[in-house]
C-alpha cells in the first residue's frame, strides 16, 4: 500500500539555463498586453503587482526600462488623507500596498515623493493595545501586518515611531512548538508568516528570542525530492514557497542545510522559455509574482547573473546600503 | 463603438437585477458558480437559478466585472452617485465574481454601519462567495469584522437583559471562570463552524478557513471547556477521514492544547468550574467517548471523567492507529510531535503528578437528568476523588514493570515515555517498506532526540 507523494516530477526537458533576457521582456511588456478583465481582476493589489515588476527589472539591472515618472504618478495619487497608500485609484489604503508603495519610491531613490510624516502617522496610528497591527482601519489583525509596519518604517528611518517592544510581544507571541509562526497566536506555522517574522525579528535585531535550530529544521524539511520547497507539510512545490522558505532560512543563518543545487534545479524549471517569466510549478502560468520570487531565489542561491537580493526585504543590496539599511542575519 | 458600449451598459443592468430578483425568489441558494459557456444563447439571461443553486454564464463575466468595478470606483472617487439600494446590488455582483476586491467589502462595512444592511445577511454574502472561493482571504477578513459588530451588539443587549432579570448566566469574566453562551452566540458559533466545515472540503489544508475557525473559538467560545470538548470530538472524524490535511490536524493540536490548558487552571476549590449550558450545544456521554477514542465496552472508561494524562494517552493511541492505517503522511507524524512535546513539556512541569490515569486533574462531563443541561466542571482529584489545594500528594513513579502501564507509555516519566515513543519507530521500521513512511519514521526518531533541548 502506497500513498502518491505530493510533489512533482521536473522532465527532462524542463528549461535548465537562466534566460534573463526572455523575462525582462516579459515583465517590460505585461502592462500594456492585458486585457480589462484581467487588470480589474487584480486591480486590488496592483501596488504590489508593480513592487514585484520593477524589483525583478532592478534585480536583472533593467529598471531604467521602466517608466519611473508614470509609476511615481500614480503612486502620488494613491495616497490618502489618513496618510495610507491604495492598491489604485479610487481604492481604500491599507499597510501592505504602503509598504510596497514605499519599497518602489526606495528603488527610485524617491520617497520625498509622498508625504512622509503622514506615511508614519498612519502606520503608528494602526498599532494596537497588544503591540500588534491592524491593516488598515477596519481592525485585522496579523503577523504580515507587523512586517509591513516596522519595515515600511525602516525604509524610511523611523522605527522609533511606534511602540517596538509591544510589537516584538506580540509577534512572539505568535511563536509555535515548531519554531514556527502564524498569523495570530494559536494558528498554524506558515512559511509565508515565519518569512514575515523572522523578517520583523531581523529589522527589530530580536533574531535571538527565534530557535534557529528547530525552526531551520521544519524550514528544511519543506524542500521535496523534485527540490522545491512547500509551504506546509504535505503542500505541493512552489516557487514562492520557495522564496519565503530560502529567504527565512538565510535570515536564521541555515540556508546550507537544503540541498541548493535541487532547489535551483526545480526554480529553472518553473521558466517558460517561450513566453519568460516564472510559473508557481513546472509547466504552469507565468505572472510577475513567481517571476520575482524565482529570480530573488536564484540569487540567494549565488546566481551572479542577478544582483544580490536582501532576504529580509526582498530589494536588491545595492538599493539598501544606499540607505544605508542593513537588517541583521544570523550567523 | 458608442453603441457597443451602451449595449454593454444595458447588459450589465440587466445582469445585476436579475442576480438580485435570483435572491429575492431564493433566499436559501447555497452555492454559486459559473457556467462555461463561450457565447450568449437566444436572448435570455445568463443567471441560471436551479434550485438552490445559482449559476452565471461564463460569457458574460468579461462585461460585468470591469464594468461594475469601474462604476464603484467612480462612486469611490465621488465622480460618480450610486444610490444605496444601487450600491448593494453592484457591491454583492462585484464580490460574487472577485472576493478579493478589499475596497468593495469595505463599502459594505459602511452601509452596515449605517444601518443600511443586515449583519447576518453579510456573512450569508462571504459564505456564498466562499463557495467559489474557499481560500479568499478578503472574504474571511470581512467576516470577522462583522462577526465583531455581531458580537458588540450582543455583549449590548446581554447586559440589558440581565438588568432586567431575565436570568442570562452569561459572562462571569470578572470572576475568571468560563462564561456560558447565550443562544444568539451559540447560534452564531454553529453557524461559523459549519462555514468553515464546508470551506475546508472545498480546499484541502485551507489556511483561512483554519484560522478563521481558531479565531471564532478564541473569540465567541472564549474558554468555554464545554464548546472545546465538544470540537475536539467532533474533529476525531474529520481528521481521520482527512489525513493529509496539515491544518486540520493543526486545529486539532490547539483544542487539545486548550483543553491541557484548562485542566491545568483546575481551580483549588471542589466548587471548580461549572458550565451551565443554554442553547444548541451539548455534549452528550457517547460523544465524548468518541472523542477519547474508547467505545462503550471499554473497561477502563470511567464515565464523565477524564485526566490530563488520559487525554494525552487516548490522543497517542489515535495517532498511532492512524500512522498505521495511513502510512507514509508527514501530517500525522507532525501530529505526533506536537503531541508528544505538548505531553513532555506538561510532565517537566509537573514532576510530581502521578502517573495513574484516574489521578491527577479531570474533567468532568455529565448530563444533569434532572434539567437536560449539560454540566461540565475541571476539579482537581486524586483517584478519581475531587481534592482541595494546590500540592499534589502522590506516592512515588509508577511502578514501571506493571504491564498496563507499559503500554500506556506516554503515562511514565518522561525518559521512558521518550524510549516508548522510540520502541514505537524502531518496530514500525522494522516491518515497513514505504519509503514515504520510512523517511518520515526516520525524520521523527531523530526529532526525539531533540526534544530535550527544545
Amino acid at each position: 500500500m502506497g500513498t502518491q507523494m505530493k510533489d512533482v516530477v521536473i522532465k527532462p526537458d524542463a528549461p535548465n539555463a537562466l534566460i534573463l533576457d526572455k523575462h525582462a521582456d516579459y515583465i517590460a511588456a505585461y502592462g500594456s498586453k492585458r486585457d480589462d478583465y484581467e487588470y480589474t481582476l487584480s486591480e486590488y493589489l496592483r501596488m504590489s503587482g508593480i513592487y514585484w515588476g520593477l524589483t525583478v527589472m532592478d534585480l536583472m539591472s533593467q529598471l531604467p526600462r521602466m517608466n519611473c515618472e508614470e509609476i511615481t504618478e500614480f503612486i502620488k495619487s494613491c495616497q490618502h488623507e489618513c496618510g495610507g497608500i491604495s492598491a489604485s485609484i479610487g481604492h481604500d489604503p491599507h499597510l501592505l500596498y504602503t509598504l510596497s508603495a514605499v519599497q518602489i519610491l526606495t528603488l527610485y531613490d524617491n520617497v520625498q515623493a509622498v508625504d512622509v510624516d503622514k506615511v508614519v502617522e498612519y502606520i503608528k496610528a494602526l498599532q494596537q493595545e497588544d503591540g500588534s497591527f491592524a491593516g488598515d482601519k477596519w481592525g485585522e489583525i496579523d503577523t504580515r501586518f507587523s512586517f509591513c509596519a516596522v519595515a515600511t518604517l525602516a525604509l524610511l528611518g523611523k522605527l522609533d515611531a511606534i511602540d517596538v517592544n509591544k510589537a516584538i510581544e506580540f509577534v512572539l507571541s505568535c511563536m509555535n512548538f515548531d519554531g514556527g509562526f502564524g498569523c495570530r497566536p494559536g494558528s498554524e506555522s506558515h512559511a509565508g508568516q515565519i518569512y514575515c517574522c523572522t523578517g520583523f525579528l531581523s529589522l527589530t535585531g530580536q533574531l535571538h528570542r527565534v530557535n534557529a535550530d528547530l525552526l531551520g529544521w521544519w524550514l528544511c524539511e519543506r524542500q521535496l525530492p523534485s527540490g522545491g520547497l512547500n509551504g506546509r507539510p504535505e503542500k505541493l512545490p512552489d516557487v514562492c514557497y520557495s522564496w519565503w522558505v530560502l529567504a527565512s532560512l538565510k535570515i536564521i543563518g541555515r540556508i546550507h542545510w537544503i540541498d541548493k543545487a535541487k532547489l535551483r534545479a526545480f526554480i529553472l524549471a518553473c521558466q517558460d522559455e517561450e513566453t519568460g517569466g516564472f510559473a508557481d510549478r513546472p509547466g504552469d502560468m507565468v505572472d510577475p509574482f513567481h517571476t520575482l520570487f524565482g529570480v530573488a531565489g536564484l540569487s540567494l542561491l549565488g546566481e551572479e547573473q542577478v544582483k544580490p537580493v536582501n532576504p529580509v526585504l526582498c530589494m536588491p543590496e545595492d538599493v539598501l546600503r544606499r540607505i544605508g539599511l542593513e537588517p541583521d542575519l544570523l550567523n | 463603438m458608442a453603441e457597443f458600449e451602451k449595449e454593454v451598459a444595458v447588459l450589465v443592468q440587466r445582469v445585476v437585477r436579475d442576480i438580485s430578483n435570483a435572491f429575492k425568489k431564493n433566499p436559501n441558494i447555497d452555492e454559486i458558480g459559473i457556467i462555461p459557456c463561450p457565447e450568449p444563447r437566444y436572448n435570455r439571461s445568463p443567471i441560471v437559478l436551479i434550485e438552490t443553486k445559482l449559476g452565471l454564464e461564463s460569457w458574460c463575466v468579461k462585461f460585468l466585472l470591469p464594468s461594475l468595478h469601474r462604476k464603484l470606483l467612480l462612486y469611490r472617487q465621488r465622480k460618480n452617485y450610486l444610490d444605496r439600494e444601487a450600491l448593494v446590488d453592484v457591491t454583492v455582483t462585484l464580490l460574487l465574481l472577485n472576493p478579493d476586491f478589499t475596497t468593495a467589502w469595505n463599502i459594505r462595512k459602511e452601509l452596515l454601519q449605517c444601518g443600511v444592511l443586515n449583519p447576518e445577511k453579510d456573512l450569508y454574502l462571504g459564505k456564498l462567495a466562499l463557495t467559489r472561493f474557499p481560500k479568499s482571504p478578503e472574504t474571511w477578513i470581512h467576516r470577522r469584522w462583522v462577526l465583531l459588530q455581531i458580537l458588540q451588539q450582543c455583549y449590548a443587549q446581554k447586559g440589558c437583559r440581565k438588568e432586567q432579570g431575565e436570568g442570562y448566566l452569561c459572562h462571569t469574566e470578572a470572576t475568571g471562570s468560563s462564561q456560558n453562551l447565550c443562544t444568539h452566540q451559540a447560534k452564531l458559533l454553529h453557524q461559523e463552524m459549519t462555514v468553515c466545515s464546508e470551506a475546508a472540503g472545498r480546499y484541502p489544508s485551507n489556511y483561512n478557513a483554519w484560522s478563521h475557525r481558531i479565531w471564532v473559538l478564541q473569540h465567541i467560545a472564549k474558554d468555554n471547556v464545554e464548546v472545546f470538548l465538544e470540537e475536539f470530538s467532533s474533529m476525531r472524524l474529520w481528521v481521520s477521514m482527512h489525513v493529509s490535511d496539515h491544518s486540520g490536524f493543526h486545529y486539532r493540536q490547539f483544542l487539545l492544547q486548550a483543553l491541557l490548558t484548562a485542566l491545568c487552571k483546575a481551580p483549588q476549590s471542589t466548587a471548580a468550574t461549572t458550565l451551565h449550558q443554554q442553547g444548541i450545544t451539548t455534549t452528550s456521554q457517547s460523544d465524548t467517548r468518541a472523542a477519547f477514542g474508547l467505545n462503550e465496552s471499554s473497561k477502563e472508561w470511567q464515565p464523565g471523567i477524564v485526566t490530563i494524562p488520559q487525554l494525552f494517552d487516548l490522543e497517542m493511541e489515535f495517532c498511532s492507529e492512524l500512522i498505521h492505517s495511513f502510512p507514509g503522511h508527514e501530517t500525522l507524524w507532525c501530529h505526533r510531535r506536537q503531541v508528544v512535546f505538548l505531553w513532555y513539556q506538561w510532565r517537566r512541569d509537573h514532576p510530581n503528578v502521578p502517573c495513574n490515569t484516574n489521578e491527577g486533574n479531570v474533567l468532568h462531563l455529565s448530563i444533569s437528568k434532572d434539567n437536560g443541561q449539560a454540566c461540565s466542571s475541571v476539579e482537581k482529584s486524586i483517584n478519581g476523588l475531587p481534592c482541595g489545594g494546590d500540592a499534589m500528594e502522590v506516592d512515588g513513579p509508577p511502578d514501571p514493570r506493571d504491564a498496563k502501564q507499559l503500554k500506556r507509555g506516554l503515562l511514565m516519566s518522561c525518559s521512558m515515555a521518550l524510549h516508548a515513543e522510540h520502541s514505537f519507530v524502531s518496530s514500525l521500521l522494522d516491518n515497513c517498506c514505504n519509503l514515504e513512511q520510512r523517511r518520515f519514521a526516520l525524520a521523527y526518531k531523530k526529532w526525539l532526540g531533540t526534544i530535550n533541548h527544545q
